[in-house]
């Protein structure tokens, strides 16, 4: 044991045992200083209270015992420091305070980034990977104003609705800062085409993980990863989801910890909605724009100058048909052809407009609205 | 006593010519075939005299040697039998060597001296002109498609004897020639709803593009691209030809009057190998599924289900219409000009509307991945298929009916023909602003889709190909217009992992 390394070098290797669970590492860590907590894992000193418990087992042990031989404190301290991540215990300076509290206090945290954004004001968005067209355009829009108004958007840095916020939050340059809170470790990138992403919110706002350096993206790390989104937010906005989903996971974490929730409405045919809707049944407040989500942090609604006039041409008499049958649920030209009584190439020359002048997306042949709806 | 007779056999899809020359002679009781036979040409040793003994005729007992000339060139197949025996009669005294004079022979023998149709029948004869030939019955309609009514047809290898022997006339040829016993293909008026797949296909035929047909299961991808031989025109006199000896060499059924007319459509399962697409084997070269669909569509169901290699394999052929084959001892080129047709889900699961994908990004990227882009590359049209509205269903009535699009499609490729002497879909891309030219709100509206981002280069050239497509169903366009632009590009659906991905 080398007496230089400090405290928080322990806990990171601990955290990436074998065997180590959330609960287990946090009775290790209440009974014993990192470094105790080490040498327990190790097997060169007996535990103490609730700790004794879970070293009762030998399974436990035998997987900890071995794979505290195949790493060291040292080893992974230096990796925490070659990329630039701060090690966080409870108690620790810059660990928030708002998880000191939780029922489920992260024991170790791993941050890159400004953890002063935290004091500012927090507001989670999340939703499904598989999202619409809509449900982007709305994502995009609220994420858009939050930065504006200076609101933190915290997110899990995941494909769809969670990447769509956090872009569009760095696109705002506004005030407000992006806050990532990732399920794998700060040096594994998931999903992988968001690179960029991860270190343009590391530079402009915060990344956090409770996941050591080198640790995977696993499946049972990411509800882990919600619970954590939800106690870091003021209030949690869901944006598409289906009937099941993380991000109604993270719904519940939001109710189980008194935060309030919001949800995006959606078409109620449109599968991708079916979780967002049912969470307004079961009474979340809707959140149509981003004065809704304003309004609910007490904040000012947007004055009107910063929300611009919508830019886009009006679409002409004959097009304007086409998007109102749009405007129900996505359809294919063969659908829009049928339900507006046009031929296919008029049909064809309408859409081309509409998409050219923003008011349409294709998708796999689908064609959805997108944008503010044309009032 | 020596004979020599004349017969083919069959390369790829060409007729090579054999003389077999049989020697009789006395010495230790033997018979000997030489000239590079394959097996099932050595064993028809064993077949020529059983049916020789059997029709009742002499096997003396003497030294046989039998040549197969030229000597170098490997031999396959048992329509050698036949000739192998003729020549055995006339070299043994049993028929008069000059009665075999102008005729050719091609046929394998039945123990019981019976005669069987070979695969090939059709450029054998070819090769053997301007000799007649002698055919089995089952190879009557062949022979006759390619020579007309000097076909000379027997059952057994007696009625040739005695043809011969002139003790009797030469069988009459069977008369069922012109009963077209082909059920006709389906007709489009079944298909109900699917205006903008039925009009990829009108544009497909039109235009000769290769045409990727992509949607979840069940929404009809099979039953359209069966409909798509009833648009294509009957083939014209030199590619019913081609289409016919390769149909004769595969031993594909011909139909009645021996040439092959209507366009052929081939739909080879996704578990065939390359061989069995593309064509070979080692003596014969025996054509593939892309050369019987020469003239014709091929359909590929389950794109993304076929081999990579043997998918990359279809590159060569499409870009050129025909396929070398070429194996150490052995080389070959066959016909393969066709249409391609295939079908593919957009993602494992099938998709559907935006939001009810099941995939996760990596699934559909491993996907679509088998689909190599330089195959993708190929299809100018590539149209979404969805399932039919319920309304559609129950419309009474179906869609326009076969007749009536491919007389439209017949009038298009016409005029395509006329004025710029190819199809929409061969222009070259080098020609592209010479052959299709543009009007202005066409070419601006090209210019904010590339701007937009939302096409490459290569899609560019697929779009206006498409346009000129649609212009010449449209009736007498010189120049491209918007509507037809606006259209081309709705034909075009974008296969990416992401919804944001670029079509290519």
């Amino acid at each position: 044991m080398s007496g230089g390394l400090p405290s928080e070098a322990y806990a990171a290797a601990l955290a990436g045992l074998r065997g180590m669970t959330l609960r287990r590492l946090a009775a290790l860590l209440r009974h014993h200083a990192p470094a105790d907590a080490w040498a327990v894992a190790c097997g060169e000193r007996p535990a103490e209270g609730m700790a004794q418990q879970i070293v009762a087992d030998r399974e436990v042990r035998e997987s900890w015992a071995k794979s505290a031989r195949e790493t060291s404190p040292e080893e992974v301290w230096a990796r925490c420091v070659a990329i630039g991540a701060q090690v966080l215990l409870p108690g620790s300076p810059g660990y928030p305070a708002l998880l000191l509290d939780d029922p489920l206090a992260p024991p170790v945290l791993f941050a890159r980034g400004d953890l002063g954004v935290l004091h500012g004001r927090r507001a989670a968005m999340v939703g499904t990977r598989n999202c619409t067209a809509a449900g982007r355009e709305a994502a995009r829009r609220i994420a858009t104003g939050l930065a504006a108004a200076g609101v933190q958007v915290v997110s899990g840095l995941a494909r769809g609705i969670d990447g769509v916020a956090h872009h569009a939050v760095l696109a705002a340059e506004g005030p407000g800062r992006p806050v990532g809170i990732v399920a794998s470790g700060l040096d594994v990138v998931y999903p992988r085409e968001h690179r960029d992403l991860w270190e343009a919110v590391a530079n402009c706002g915060l990344l956090l993980t409770e996941a050591p350096p080198g640790t995977a993206p696993e499946a049972f790390r990411f509800p882990l990863r919600n619970r954590i989104v939800a106690a870091l937010s003021e209030v949690v906005v869901v944006v598409e989801s289906r009937e099941r989903g993380g991000s109604l996971i993270t719904a519940t974490e939001a109710l189980d910890r008194g935060i309030p929730l919001m949800a995006v409405p959606g078409h109620p045919s449109s599968r991708a909605a079916a979780g967002t809707n049912a969470l307004l049944r079961d009474g979340a407040a809707p959140a149509i724009d981003v004065d809704d989500v304003l309004t609910c942090l007490a904040l000012e609604p947007l004055r009107r100058v910063d929300q611009p006039g919508d830019p886009r041409p009006r679409p002409r008499r004959d097009d304007a048909a086409v998007y109102d049958a749009l405007r129900s649920q996505p359809r294919t030209i063969d659908g829009v052809a049928l339900a507006c009584g046009l031929s296919l190439v008029d049909a064809a020359m309408r859409l081309a407009r509409l998409e050219h002048a923003g008011w349409v997306a294709e998708t796999d042949g689908w064609f959805e609205c997108v944008g503010s709806p044309l009032r | 006593m020596l004979a020599a007779v004349r017969s083919a056999t069959v390369v790829g899809v060409e007729g090579r010519l054999v003389t077999v020359e049989v020697h009789v002679a006395n010495g230790l009781p033997a018979f000997q075939i030489v000239g590079l036979p394959d097996e099932a040409c050595r064993e028809s040793r064993d077949r020529v005299r059983a049916a020789v003994l059997s029709s009742g005729l002499a096997w003396p007992t003497s030294r046989v040697t039998v040549n197969l000339a030229p000597s170098n060139q490997r031999k396959g197949g048992s329509g050698l039998d036949l000739p192998i025996a003729v020549g055995f009669l006339a070299a043994s005294g049993q028929l008069p060597v000059e009665a075999l004079e102008g005729l050719g022979f091609v046929g394998e023998l039945g123990l019981d001296g019976s005669m069987r149709g070979v695969a090939g029948t059709a450029p054998m004869v070819m090769a053997m002109q301007p000799a007649r030939p002698v055919v089995a019955v089952a190879g009557f309609r062949e022979a006759q498609g390619v020579v007309g009514d000097s076909v000379r047809v027997a059952t057994t290898l007696r009625e040739v004897v005695d043809a011969l022997n002139a003790e009797a006339p030469w069988p009459a040829p069977p008369d069922d020639e012109f009963v077209d016993d082909e059920p006709p293909p389906p007709d489009l008026a079944d298909v109900r709803g699917q205006a903008s797949a039925r009009l990829a296909m009108e544009v497909a035929v039109a235009g000769g593009h290769h045409l990727l047909l992509v949607g979840p299961p069940g929404s009809g991808k099979t039953m359209l691209a069966q409909r798509i031989p009833g648009l294509l025109p009957p083939l014209d006199a030199e590619t019913a030809l081609a289409a016919t000896m390769v149909h004769s060499a595969a031993g594909v059924r011909l139909p009645p009057g021996g040439l092959v007319r209507r366009a052929p459509f081939r739909a080879p399962h996704h578990s065939s190998s390359m061989v069995s697409l593309v064509g070979g084997g080692s003596t014969t070269l025996r054509p593939g599924e892309i050369s019987i669909a020469h003239g014709g569509v091929l359909f590929l169901d389950e794109l993304g289900e076929f081999a990579p290699t043997v998918l990359d394999g279809l590159r060569q052929p499409l870009e050129e219409g025909v396929i070398r084959l070429a194996r150490a001892r052995v080389s070959a080129s066959l016909p393969s000009r066709f249409m391609l047709v295939a079908a593919t889900n957009p993602c494992p699961c099938g998709g559907g509307a935006p939001g009810s994908c099941e995939c996760d990004d990596g699934a559909r990227l491993r996907y679509l991945r088998r689909l190599s882009g330089p195959l993708l590359d190929r299809f100018d049209l590539r149209v979404g298929v969805q399932r039919p509205d319920v309304d559609d269903l129950l419309a009474v009535g179906g869609g326009e009916p076969t007749a009536v699009v491919a007389a439209r499609v017949a009038d298009a490729r016409l005029r395509s023909v006329e004025r710029i002497g190819m199809l929409a879909g061969a222009i070259p891309a080098g020609r592209i602003d010479e052959l299709a030219p543009l009007d202005l709100a066409a070419r601006t509206l090209l210019r904010t889709e590339l701007e937009a981002d939302h096409l490459t280069g290569r899609g560019y050239h697929r779009v206006r190909r498409v346009a000129r497509t649609l212009a010449d169903l449209d009736g007498e366009h010189e120049l491209v217009t918007e509507e037809q632009v606006a259209m081309a590009l709705r034909m075009r659906v974008r296969l990416g992992v992401t919804s944001r991905g670029r079509a290519a």
